[in-house]
């Protein structure tokens, strides 16, 4: 834990307010760690994922001796201190070579960790094609039935969307849409099948395969453009090693939506069979002694005989409310309003 | 060039149609992927690029026939001109991502806001900081520098007070008493506020 203490200064005070819980969430950072010992394989790689990152991504360059699956409570620590959910742990060695290991963070406290070890790869810089701009939402496809059933790849699935989504927001730029995160896991394997699917330590799971395409348009003809896309990188394929997830409580706690954010459901309004909007409104009931009618001279209030003439006028427009509402309008004045004096 | 081109087609046939998170701008295909292919050195990025692609040209058919808002932001470009944004009106996004820090809990009533939900006593409003000195004829603040509640302390002349009589403090100098008691004021608020964070964060 880190000491708390009481700001002395605006500026304290506001990146501490900064840090806090919030309703809407900012979008996650992450902190790319390197290990005790690294590979240039290793460190090219961490930077290539960083650049998809950026800005919401930081770099440590010293070495950490830190083993994520035996003690994780440093990386708590750095997550505490760097306010960032997302730690990518890079780690080298004999029985592990070329080891990513993410985890993400909820209350600084470690959520979910996964083991990926880089078996293929090609980097960002072997490719020499244009990119494209920091800080852009990129789309994501995933190939395989598996990201939908299997929760090693859900897992997967939630980490790499939650990793690189960037802002969550309602409107998109069109000119915006400029590449493509693509995570494609083949199918399982006969051995796979029988084997308990809750096992942490899953051996021999398709390996994940994470591509990453700029999108070109065509002309098509019609409305819709002809898509063709174009690898641009980083390129690697991933084995799945060792997995620690959240416990139920934990997992609960974090997929809580906050009640002001849920939408309310609006009462009296429908949609009918036609796609019209129908709503049932109420009023208040209309006093019709206030009603302005025809404006004439010998209407007028000092030339009222007697001033009980609204009585006669009171009927119950409850129902037929809307037809007296038209009809009003051309209303002739009320019979005692008529004589003069 | 010839205008009767032949283009590529803009549909996909899929055997189970994919699914769809717009509002992250993802889709998913639950068509399996061949694993021979896969593991095949040679074959694997052209087969994983048509995979990609097809899908590709799904979620943008999905994601361009969603509600667009045209803006003339007056965005100042490098070439100072206003520039026209085609903006897509997202939906809300239906993947469950876990929140980073949790729920922001509502802050605990203090003592007094109890009190007041009891008695159903409404909060004032705020009427300004200065109140009129009708010695003076002029606004002066109601507390702090040269506020009215120090009005005392300038004066040459000081009553004392009725309840302050026959007792042993009628001799203190009532200028000295008004402090006091002001000062006794400010520390009974902090009391308060003290009790009031530690009954919070219980």
């Amino acid at each position: 834990m880190i000491r708390t203490i009481k700001p002395k200064n605006a500026r304290s005070k506001r990146a501490l307010a900064k840090k806090e819980a919030k309703l809407v969430e900012n979008t996650k950072s992450a902190l790319f760690v390197p290990g005790s010992s690294g590979s240039k394989v290793l460190h090219d790689s961490m930077v290539d994922l960083m650049a998809i990152k950026k800005p919401f991504a930081k770099k440590f360059s010293k070495k950490n001796d830190i083993r994520p699956f035996e003690d994780y409570s440093e990386l708590e620590f750095f997550s505490e201190k760097n306010d960032s959910s997302i730690i990518v742990f890079s780690s080298h060695n004999k029985k592990r070579p070329n080891n990513l290991i993410i985890s993400r963070f909820f209350n600084y406290k470690v959520y979910d960790m996964i083991e990926l070890t880089i078996l293929n790869y090609k980097l960002l810089q072997d490719f020499k094609k244009v990119t494209f701009t920091i800080g852009l939402k990129p789309m994501f496809v995933f190939n395989g039935p598996l990201f939908d059933s299997h929760p090693v790849y859900m897992h997967l699935k939630s980490l790499f969307m939650d990793l690189y989504r960037g802002e969550e927001t309602d409107l998109q730029d069109a000119a915006g849409l400029q590449y493509i995160i693509a995570l494609s896991a083949g199918e399982l394997s006969e051995s796979n099948i029988n084997n308990d699917i809750n096992d942490n330590n899953n051996k021999n799971l398709p390996n994940l395969h994470f591509r990453v395409y700029k999108l070109k348009t065509f002309r098509s003809g019609q409305k819709l453009p002809r898509v063709e896309i174009d690898e641009i990188g980083p390129r690697f394929d991933f084995k799945i090693g060792r997995r620690i997830t959240p416990s139920e409580e934990v997992e609960k706690q974090a997929m809580e939506r906050p009640k002001q954010l849920q939408a309310k459901t609006k009462k009296n309004v429908s949609t009918d069979f036609m796609g019209d909007k129908v709503a049932q409104i109420h009023m208040g009931k209309q006093d019709l002694g206030k009603l302005q009618t025809r404006k004439m001279k010998g209407l007028k209030a000092r030339y009222d005989q007697d001033s009980d003439f609204d009585e006669e006028n009171d009927q119950d427009f409850g129902e037929g409310y809307e037809d007296a509402m038209e009809s009003d309008i051309e209303y002739d004045a009320p019979q005692s309003k008529k004589q003069k004096v | 060039m010839s205008t009767e081109k032949e283009y590529k087609p803009v549909t996909v046939d899929k055997l189970i149609p994919n699914t769809f998170d717009l509002g992250n701008l993802a889709t998913f295909d639950p068509n399996p992927l061949d694993n021979s292919k896969l593991n095949n050195d040679n074959e694997r990025e052209e087969y994983l690029t048509s995979v990609t692609r097809d899908n590709v040209q799904l979620l943008i058919n999905q994601i361009l026939s969603l509600p667009v808002k045209t803006t003339t932001d007056s965005q100042v470009t490098s070439t100072g001109q206003n520039s026209t944004m085609t903006l897509i009106q997202l939906p809300e996004p239906t993947t469950l991502l876990p929140r980073e820090k949790s729920v922001p809990k509502a802050k605990a009533p203090t003592k007094w806001e109890q009190f007041a939900a009891r008695k159903g006593i409404k909060a004032k409003a705020k009427d300004g900081k200065l109140i009129y000195d009708e010695a003076s004829g002029e606004w002066v603040p109601k507390w702090g520098y040269k506020g009215k509640n120090k009005e005392l302390d300038s004066q040459w002349l000081v009553e004392v007070e009725d309840k302050v009589k026959n007792t042993d403090k009628e001799l203190i100098d009532p200028r000295t008493l008004k402090r006091a008691e002001r000062k006794k004021l400010v520390k009974k608020n902090e009391l308060q506020h003290k009790r009031n964070l530690k009954n919070q964060s219980t």
